[in-house]
């Protein structure tokens, strides 16, 4: 060996070079876990910066923008008042991916229609497969006891019956969140979880009286988008719903007022609380659809203050009669 | 100048004249070989160690790579996979009771009792918990029950603890369902048609059945009575001698009710009784309450006097003045109805919502007198 060459690795060059290679195995495998750290575990919300929650999958396109059904079948006056809009094709494409918000909000039987009715979520469900929807998932986030809600209304069932998917909300699943100018939804838990890689959002709600808000319908069942103490935006029923408005922009509702809750709503729990209206909307415009839907209970538009800010703040036409909706009668074929 | 280099863990591996290999502008130290130490050669892995050490890194890579397709394409559904437990029912010896130690035969308890303070009713029964908690609510529990042997008919049981007869009394009254029918159990019950309602001292109970048949209204009935008879009250409801003020000619069966709170729209309005009537073709309601004190009842006359003429823009019509005064019949015409409003001793009473201004004077009159009379 010459002079200079290093030759066999001593036992110090060798644990020297070992060392090294511990050393970068560690850093390698310490900054992928920093990497990969969630700083935000589920249901810890206390440090996480507010994001801003806005909801917006609305189409912008151009046509006819609410039809009025009227009938018995609700999947019948579904199938009709979208047909009548230019069919469910219109707004769902091949590949989209569908989260449908329902009302089921109370463990009660669908016949007390305090509830989205199973019949009716089951029908849009297999509308937007049969559109070519790759995904549909179907949610609410009824406070108390999520899994019997979804079973005793018959909603679970009827979603995986017609090919979709149920997310039920945990405390993970939502993000603190401030709508910009908005005085209630500030740093507060939005549902973030089911909306990831959504491209269209549907709401499904009952017509209803609510003996806080005066009436309980497509924009008040974006409530069940907030997570926390939600509770303590009674005290402001209003105004939450205004800032519900503004919150979501979907892709369309449907207002199911077949059978409306006159009295003793949103729970009602007799079936002398009902009366059947005979009536379905579907409409690109929440606030048109609640408009209509409160002239079922025997309202106008002054009862629901809601309205009325919600038209002021250009969230909706609080004149339904200026989108011109379609009215069509709904028969089974 | 002797230089000694000491190794990690003070082994001690050379003494060397002076730091060879130095150099001060790389600041590199080269150390030549060391001659005379134990030297051990450099280990080549064998094949066998490298293929397996290349499995395992290729092994690694597909995890990280699977983790990362997961990500990206989340499927919400798995992670509500295995949540709906619901399905399957549980056997019923696997239930605690909950609210009954022993439940009435052929009824079984679906799951475990519920309950819900005054800052969680809302989780329950939503917007319906204002009702309630203006009532002096304190406590509600509930439980779902099978309502026969193998049957998918289900009821749910609610009892909502009120604090006082009265209280439990306002809730059941003002939630009371048109063209209901007595169910003759507890202090105050009706039957509508998939429920059963009903007071029991401090205690407003519901029973809710998924669907109006006879089993679940067997059911209603057998659990409303099981609580009655298992459930002791210091108090009963008994309302009659308010009840009896209303005028009988013209009102409305079943349609006297204590409102809790928010009475007309006013949040000054609290616990005030009303009663429907037929006025001809048009709906009128009176109303009435009996406060502490003569003095009581003028104040919140005078209060609802000027909720009348300040927040629905009344005006004074009848018979006269200008003012509510105290003790004297004030009537507000509201645009088009009605309103009469008085104080006849610790009473506050008055009409709402009547088609005239002689209407309102009428109906008021009728009523002063039955409070004076102490009627019957």
């Amino acid at each position: 060996m010459k002079e200079g060459d290093i030759g066999p690795l001593s036992p110090r060059r060798e644990f020297l070079k070992r060392g090294l290679q511990a050393a970068a195995a560690l850093a390698a495998t310490g900054g992928m876990g920093a990497w990969l750290w969630n700083r935000h575990p589920p249901g810890d919300l206390s440090t996480e910066k507010a994001f801003d929650p806005r909801k917006d999958f609305a189409m912008g396109i151009e046509g006819p923008r609410m039809s009025i059904a009227a009938g018995q079948d609700r999947a019948v006056m579904l199938r009709t008042a979208l047909k009548a809009l230019g069919g469910i094709e219109r707004f769902i494409k091949r590949g989209d991916r569908v989260l449908i918000k329902v009302n089921a909000a109370f463990a009660t039987p669908a016949a007390l229609a305090a509830t989205s009715h199973p019949a009716l979520v089951a029908e849009i469900v297999r509308l937007c497969r049969t559109a070519g929807a790759s995904s549909v998932v179907v949610t609410d986030n009824p406070i108390n006891d999520p899994a019997s809600c979804f079973e005793l209304t018959g909603i679970g069932q009827a979603v995986r019956q017609s090919g979709g998917d149920l997310f039920l909300p945990y405390a993970g699943a939502f993000r603190k969140g401030s709508l910009p100018g908005a005085k209630l939804i500030r740093n507060w838990p939005v549902m973030q979880e089911p909306f990831k890689g959504v491209t269209k959002l549907i709401g499904v709600a009952p017509v209803k009286n609510h003996q806080r808000a005066g009436a309980s319908m497509t924009l008040k069942n974006w409530y069940g988008l907030l997570g926390g103490r939600r509770n303590q935006f009674h005290q402001d029923i209003d105004g939450i719903i205004t800032e519900l408005a503004a919150l979501v922009r979907p892709t369309f509702v449907i207002l199911d007022g077949t059978q409306s809750m006159m009295t003793n709503g949103p729970t009602g729990g007799s079936l002398a609380d009902l009366k059947d209206t005979h009536a379905l909307v579907v409409s690109t415009d929440p606030v048109a659809a609640d408009a209509f839907g409160c002239t079922l209970l025997g309202k106008t538009v002054h009862d629901l203050p809601y309205l009325i800010r919600a038209g002021e703040l250009g969230l909706g036409a609080v004149d339904y009669e200026s989108l011109r909706p379609i009215r069509v009668e709904a028969r089974a074929s | 100048m002797p230089y000694k280099i000491r190794a990690l863990f003070g082994i001690e591996c050379a003494v060397l004249a002076s730091p060879p290999g130095y150099s001060h502008a790389t600041g590199i130290l080269s150390v030549p070989a060391r001659h005379g130490m134990n030297s051990i050669p450099a280990r080549v892995p064998s094949l066998a160690e490298k293929a397996v050490s290349a499995g395992v890194v290729v092994l690694l890579c597909g995890v990280l790579g699977g983790m990362l397709l997961a990500q990206a394409h989340f499927s919400p559904p798995v992670r509500v996979a295995g949540a709906l437990a619901l399905g399957a029912p549980r056997p019923a010896e696997s239930i605690a009771p909950g609210l009954f130690a022993t439940w009435p035969a052929g009824i079984s308890p679906m799951g475990p009792a519920e309950t819900f303070p005054a800052a969680t009713l809302s989780d329950k029964i939503d917007g319906k918990a204002e009702l309630y908690l203006s009532a002096g609510f304190v406590r509600l529990a509930c439980q779902r029950a099978r309502s026969g042997v193998g049957s998918d008919s289900w009821v749910e049981f609610f009892v909502y603890e009120m604090g006082t007869p009265s209280n439990a009394y306002s809730v059941w009254s003002s939630q009371k369902r048109p063209d209901a029918s007595d169910a003759g159990v507890g202090d105050y019950s009706y039957r509508a048609e998939n429920e059963l309602c009903m007071v029991h001292g401090q205690f407003y109970v519901e029973v809710v059945g998924a669907d109006s048949g006879e089993l679940n209204r067997r059911a209603a009935e057998s659990l409303a009575k099981a609580f009655v008879a298992g459930t002791p009250v210091k108090a009963h409801a008994n309302l009659q001698s308010e009840q009896a003020l209303f005028p009988v000619q013209g009102l409305v069966p079943g349609s006297i009710a204590l409102v809790p709170s928010d009475v007309f729209g006013s949040d000054r309005l609290k616990a005030v009784f009303v009663a429907h009537y037929q006025d001809g073709a048009a709906a009128v309601t009176l109303f009435m309450a009996r406060r502490g004190a003569p003095a009581d009842a003028e104040r919140e006359v005078a209060e609802f006097g000027t909720f009348l003429a300040q927040d629905c823009d009344g005006k004074i019509v009848a018979p006269g003045g200008k003012s509510v005064r105290p003790g004297l019949l004030s009537v507000f015409d509201l645009g088009g109805s009605f309103d009469a409003v008085f104080s006849e001793g610790p009473y506050l009473a008055g009409v709402h919502q009547a088609p005239s201004a002689a209407s309102a004077e009428r109906w008021a009159e009728t009523l002063r007198q039955r409070i004076r009379g102490g009627a019957p």
